[in-house]
C-alpha cells in the first residue's frame, strides 16, 4: 500500500490576503484614552479562501479516522460520531452557565447520570467533573488532599511517585504546594521496599496509575494501598489506564482513597488536535468535603447546584466542566452498558497482547510478557546500524500509520509504547505489525531519510528553539 | 449493541495466535481480593434508542430560543458563522491529538501557529501560547509566570475580581506560597484604588493583576498609565479578546502578560465549557511560558514547516520543575477562535463589539427610573455589561420575577458560597447581545418595571 499524504505548500494566512487595518472612530460611551490606536492587523479572506485553506491544512493532518494512531498512555480510539451529533443539541451548545438550573434541568440530569455511573465504574462514588483534563484532574485531587490533611491539624507536605508516572503527576504535586519525591521502580513495577523507605509521616500521598505506564499491572497494588494507608496517607489512581479495566477492577477496589479519570481517553471524546479533553476526579467519602464547588445534587425530582460546602477547595476553573465532552461520554458509556464497557477492556487488552506478542518478534520487549492495554519495546537493536527509535518513528509515518509514543517511559532505553485500543480490527493490527517489520526491514539510508511521503520530510525541530519564531511578527523581524 | 468494537470471532484467532484459551486469562495479574463483579449499569444500547434516550434526557432543558437572554459576563451568546463549525468537524483536525510527530501534523502545527500570531496582533504582546483550558485558568497560569520572573510575596487582584477567578487563582497559587491581596474599589465608581496599588508595588509584591473590562463590566481610563507606577513589578492583565478590537491593547500600555476567555469568537456556550484560555506575554519571558508552543523551522529539504518547540520548559521534560503542568490543551477551540476571527475580519469584530456596546447602551437608557434597580450601579463607562443594583429585594428575587416572564435578565455578581469572603453587593449584569433587538429591550424594561419588590 502506498500512501502519500497531500503537500500544499499551503501559505500562511496572512499570505493569501493582504491584512487588513482596522481603525476605530470615536465611539460614545468609550473614554478616549482606552480607543485602539494601535492597528490590529488580520486578513479577510473570502468565505471559499478561508474554507480552502483550512481544507487543505486538514489534510496534512494525521488522525484517528485516516489510519491507526496507536500512541501509547493516550487512548486513541475511534470517537463515535454519533457523539458529534448530539454534543451539537441547540439546549446544549446555547445554553448559558449562569441561566437559571429550572432551564436546564436535562443537561444537569445527563451530569448527573454522568458521575453517578462514573461512580460506579470507578469504585469512587463522589464525583466533580470541574478538572478540564487528566493534568487538571491531577492538580484538583492533589488540592483536595492538601485541603484534608490541612483539616485535620496535619498538614503534610510530600508526594510519593514512582521514577515511571507520567510528568504531569510530579508537575501537578508541587502546583499544588507538596514536594514530590520520586521512587525506583524494579522490573518495571512499583519497588515495595523503596516505597517503604521513602514513605514517612511527612508523605500526604503515593500516587500510581496501574495498569503503569509501562503497560504492567501492579499485582501488589494492595499491598502497597496498606503500606500508604499504614502511613496515614492517601493513594491516588491516575487514572489515565482506566482502559484496561473496566467491570474487571476499580480504584475503589484496589484501595485507592482519589482517582481521575480522562473522560478524552477511556470514554472517546475526542482529542481535538491536542483538546479540549474532560475529567472526573472521584473521592472516597471520607474526602467529598473537600471537592470544588459547586456540587450537583438531586432533591426529589430535581437537580440543582450546590454551594454550601464550607471545607470545599473552592474553584479550579471557571463554571462546572467541559460539559459538552461530557455529554459525548454519557453517550459512550450509555451506549456500551454493563456488557459493552467490560468488552471494551477485554479487547483493548487482547489487541494490545497480539500485537505486542507479534511486535516481539521484531524487537525486544522488557519486562514481563503479560501486558494490559498497552505495552513497551525498545528500539536499542537499531543502535548498531546506527539508527534510533525517532528514526525507526519516522520511516513508521511513511506507511501512513502513526508511530507510537517514543522515550516515555524512561525507565526504557529507546523506549517505543504501544496503545492499539479496543476499536482496532485484527485486520489493522496486522497491517501495523507489516508496516513495522518493512520499516525496519528497510535500508538504514531510507530509515534516515525518512519520511518522505508526507506534507514535509524531516522538520529540524533543534533549529526551531534556535532561531525562535513564533508568530507573524516573528516572521516580519526574521523571515 | 452499537459497533464499535470488531466482532468476537476476531478474538479466537488473535487468542490461538496468543496460544490461549481465552480472554479472561490475560486479566490473572489482578488478584482476586481487587477484583470487581457488575459494574452496575444498564445493558448496551443500540444507536437509535442512544438517541432516543439522550435526546429525551436534553428534553428537559427549556429551548433558549423562548428566552429572551441577557445573561454575558465574559461568556456571551454571538451568531458563529457556519463555515467555522464545518471546519472543526474535519475529524482530520478532531480526532488527532498532540502534533508530537511533527511531518504528521503540519495541519494543527500551521493552524495553532496562526493562532498563536492572532492573539499577539490581538493583545500587542509578543508570544502567545497555543491554549490553555479556559480565561480563569489562563489567568491563574499568568500569575504563576509572573512570580517566576519577579520575586515577592503578594499578589496584588481587584477586590472587584469574579469570585470564580479569584478562587482558581488562589488554589493555583498554594505551591508558590503567596498571599492574594484585593485592591480595594470605590464604592461610587466601582474603580479600583490606583494608589494604593502604587503604594503597594513598591513593597514585598509579585504581581499586579487588572482587568479590563473589569468583573463589573467597567472600563477604567487609568490602567494605560498604570504601568509606569509599578516599576519592575510585572503586570498582569486580563482582557476580552472582543474588547481588543475597540480598545488600545494591553501589550501597547506596558502590560507583561495578558490572559483572556475566547469563547466569545465562535465558540459554543456549551453550559460553561468547553471554552478556551488564552495567554501571551513578552518575549523576553518566553521561556516562563506554560503550555505548548509552536514555532517555525523547516524541514530536511529546507521547505518551511512548524513544530512544537521548547519542551524544556513543559511537564514531560522538566517535570517537576516545569512551568506547568498543562498537557491536553484546548486546540480544537483555539481553531475555532482563529476560523471565526478570519471569517469576520478586524472590521467585523470592531463593527459586532461597537453595536454590542451600543445595545447595553439602549437597555440603560430603557431602564432608566426603574423602582428597584440602579441602572448603572456604577457611575463609570461600561463595555459589554452593565452593572445594575437592586434595592429592596434581592437579586435572586428579581432574576426569578424576569424569569417568569421568559427573561433571563442577568448574571449575578455576588459569590454564591454561603460564607463569602467579600461583602455582598446585590447586583447583577447585563448584555444585550446582537440577537437582542428594540422589542425584547422593550420587554425587559416593562418587565423589570412591573417588578413589584420582596
Ligand atoms: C499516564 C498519564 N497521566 C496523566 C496524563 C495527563 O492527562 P491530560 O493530558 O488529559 O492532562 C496523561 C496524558 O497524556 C497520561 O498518559
Amino acid at each position: 500500500m502506498a500512501f502519500h499524504q497531500a503537500r500544499w505548500d499551503e501559505p500562511l494566512l496572512w499570505e493569501i490576503r493582504t491584512p487588513i487595518e482596522s481603525k476605530v472612530d470615536p465611539i460614545q460611551g468609550i473614554p478616549e484614552p482606552l480607543l485602539r490606536k494601535t492597528p490590529f492587523r488580520w486578513p479577510e479572506p473570502t468565505e471559499l479562501e478561508l474554507s480552502r485553506h483550512f481544507t487543505r491544512l486538514s489534510q496534512m493532518n494525521f488522525s484517528i479516522e485516516t489510519g491507526i494512531y496507536p500512541l501509547g498512555s493516550c487512548t486513541m480510539k475511534y470517537n463515535p460520531r454519533v457523539g458529534e451529533v448530539l454534543a451539537r443539541d441547540l439546549s446544549m451548545t446555547a445554553a448559558h452557565p449562569a441561566q437559571p438550573v429550572s432551564t436546564v434541568q436535562g443537561t444537569l440530569e445527563m451530569l448527573y447520570r454522568l458521575e453517578e455511573a462514573l461512580g460506579k465504574i470507578t469504585g469512587l462514588p463522589n464525583v466533580s467533573l470541574q478538572p478540564a483534563a487528566g493534568a487538571h484532574g491531577e492538580f484538583t485531587g492533589l488540592l483536595v488532599a492538601r485541603a484534608y490533611f490541612h483539616k485535620k491539624g496535619d498538614p503534610r507536605t510530600e508526594v510519593i511517585l514512582p521514577e515511571t508516572a507520567h510528568g504531569t503527576n510530579p508537575a501537578s504535586s508541587s502546583m499544588a504546594g507538596f514536594a514530590p519525591r520520586e521512587i525506583p521502580s524494579k522490573d518495571g513495577c512499583v519497588d515495595l521496599r523503596a516505597l517503604s523507605d521513602a514513605i514517612s509521616p511527612r508523605t500526604a500521598v503515593f500516587m500510581l496509575t496501574n495498569p503503569n505506564t509501562a503497560g504492567l499491572f501492579e499485582e501488589e497494588v494492595l499491598e502497597i494501598a496498606d503500606r500508604v494507608h499504614a502511613q496515614g496517607a492517601l493513594l491516588y489512581y491516575d487514572g489515565a489506564n482506566m482502559n484496561a479495566i473496566l467491570g474487571k477492577t476499580n480504584p475503589g477496589k484496589m484501595g485507592f482513597d482519589i482517582a481521575h479519570l480522562n473522560l478524552h481517553k477511556t470514554f472517546s471524546t475526542p482529542h481535538g488536535g491536542g483538546g479540549p479533553g474532560a475529567a472526573a476526579l472521584c473521592v472516597t467519602d471520607a474526602l467529598t468535603g473537600f471537592l470544588p464547588v459547586p456540587r450537583l445534587v438531586k432533591e426529589g425530582r430535581k437537580f440543582r447546584w450546590s454551594y454550601d460546602h464550607p471545607d470545599s477547595i473552592g474553584k479550579v476553573r471557571s463554571f462546572y466542566g467541559n460539559v459538552g465532552m461530557d455529554l459525548r461520554a454519557f453517550a459512550f458509556i450509555m451506549a456500551h452498558g454493563e456488557d459493552g464497557l467490560r468488552r471494551v477492556s477485554e479487547r483493548s487488552v487482547l489487541n494490545s497482547n497480539y500485537l505486542a506478542h507479534r511486535l516481539g518478534k521484531l524487537l525486544p520487549r522488557p519486562f514481563k510478557p503479560l501486558v494490559k492495554h498497552e505495552f513497551l519495546l525498545s528500539g536499542l537493536p537499531l543502535r548498531e546500524r546506527g539508527l534510533r527509535t525517532l528514526d525507526l518513528a519516522k520511516r513508521l509515518l511513511d506507511e501512513g500509520v502513526h508511530a507510537p509514543t517514543v522515550y516515555f517511559p524512561s525507565l526504557v532505553e529507546e523506549s517505543l509504547m504501544v496503545e492499539p485500543p479496543e476499536t482496532e480490527s485484527k485486520y489493522s493490527l496486522d497491517a501495523y505489525y507489516s508496516a513495522m517489520e518493512r520499516s525496519i526491514k528497510d535500508t538504514d539510508e531510507n530509515i534516515h531519510a525518512a519520511p518522505r511521503r508526507l506534507a514535509v520530510g524531516r522538520v529540524d525541530e533543534v533549529a526551531a528553539a534556535k532561531n525562535l519564531r513564533l508568530s507573524w511578527r516573528d516572521l516580519r523581524r526574521t523571515p | 449493541m452499537v459497533n464499535w468494537v470488531p466482532p468476537e470471532w476476531e478474538d479466537r484467532e488473535m487468542l490461538a495466535e496468543l496460544g490461549i484459551g481465552s480472554v479472561e486469562d490475560l486479566f490473572r495479574d489482578i488478584p482476586k481480593k481487587a477484583r470487581m463483579g457488575r459494574i452496575g449499569l444498564k445493558p448496551s444500547m443500540e444507536e437509535p434508542a442512544l438517541v432516543d434516550l439522550v435526546r429525551g434526557i436534553l428534553s428537559k432543558n427549556r429551548p433558549v430560543s423562548g428566552f429572551d437572554s441577557f445573561l454575558g459576563g465574559g461568556v456571551y451568546t454571538r451568531y458563529t458563522p457556519a463555515v467555522v463549525d464545518g471546519l472543526l468537524q474535519r475529524s482530520e483536525y478532531y480526532t488527532s491529538y498532540t502534533p508530537y510527530q511533527p511531518e504528521a501534523s503540519q495541519g494543527t502545527l500551521q493552524a495553532m501557529f496562526e493562532f498563536q500570531s492572532l492573539w499577539v496582533e490581538l493583545s500587542n504582546l509578543e508570544v502567545a501560547n497555543a491554549s490553555l483550558y479556559d480565561g480563569a485558568t489562563a489567568l491563574a497560569e499568568g500569575v504563576l509566570m509572573a512570580l517566576r520572573l519577579h520575586p515577592g510575596k503578594r499578589v496584588l487582584v481587584p477586590g472587584s475580581l469574579n469570585w470564580e477567578r479569584r478562587s482558581v487563582i488562589e488554589n493555583y497559587s498554594h505551591g508558590a506560597g503567596v498571599e492574594l491581596v484585593d485592591i480595594p474599589w470605590d464604592p461610587t465608581t466601582g474603580l479600583l484604588d490606583i494608589d494604593f496599588i502604587a503604594r503597594e508595588a513598591r513593597k514585598d509584591v509579585a504581581a499586579v493583576v487588572v482587568e479590563i473590562p473589569d468583573s463589573f463590566g467597567l472600563l477604567d481610563a487609568r490602567l494605560p498609565s498604570l504601568k509606569s507606577t509599578l516599576g519592575e513589578v510585572p503586570l498582569v492583565v486580563y482582557a476580552d479578546p472582543m474588547s481588543l478590537s475597540l480598545l488600545e491593547p494591553p501589550g501597547s500600555w506596558g502590560a507583561d502578560i495578558v490572559a483572556g476567555e475566547g469563547q466569545g469568537f465562535g465558540l459554543p456556550l456549551s453550559y460553561g465549557g468547553p471554552h478556551l484560555g488564552l495567554l501571551a506575554a513578552r518575549l523576553s519571558a518566553v521561556r516562563q511560558l506554560p503550555g505548548r508552543l509552536v514555532g517555525v523551522t523547516q524541514d530536511a529539504d529546507g521547505r518551511r514547516a512548524f513544530t512544537l518547540t521548547l519542551g524544556t520548559r513543559e511537564q514531560h521534560i522538566r517535570r517537576s520543575r516545569a512551568t506547568s503542568n498543562v498537557c491536553t490543551n484546548h486546540s480544537l477551540m483555539a481553531l475555532a477562535f482563529l476560523a471565526y476571527a478570519t471569517a469576520m475580519g478586524p472590521r467585523g469584530l470592531r463593527r459586532l463589539a461597537e453595536a454590542q456596546h451600543a445595545t447595553v447602551g439602549s437597555l440603560v437608557t430603557a431602564l432608566q427610573g426603574t423602582r428597584h434597580l440602579q441602572v448603572p450601579r456604577f457611575k463609570t463607562p461600561y463595555l459589554f455589561d452593565v452593572a445594575i443594583g437592586v434595592e429592596g429585594a434581592t437579586v435572586d428575587q428579581f432574576l426569578s420575577a424576569m424569569l417568569e416572564r421568559k427573561i433571563f435578565a442577568g448574571v449575578p455578581l455576588d459569590d454564591p458560597r454561603p460564607v463569602a469572603p467579600h461583602p455582598r453587593l446585590n447586583a447583577f449584569l447585563a448584555t444585550a447581545g446582537p440577537e437582542i433587538d428594540a422589542k425584547a429591550i422593550a420587554r425587559y424594561a416593562s418587565a423589570a418595571r412591573a417588578f413589584g419588590g420582596a
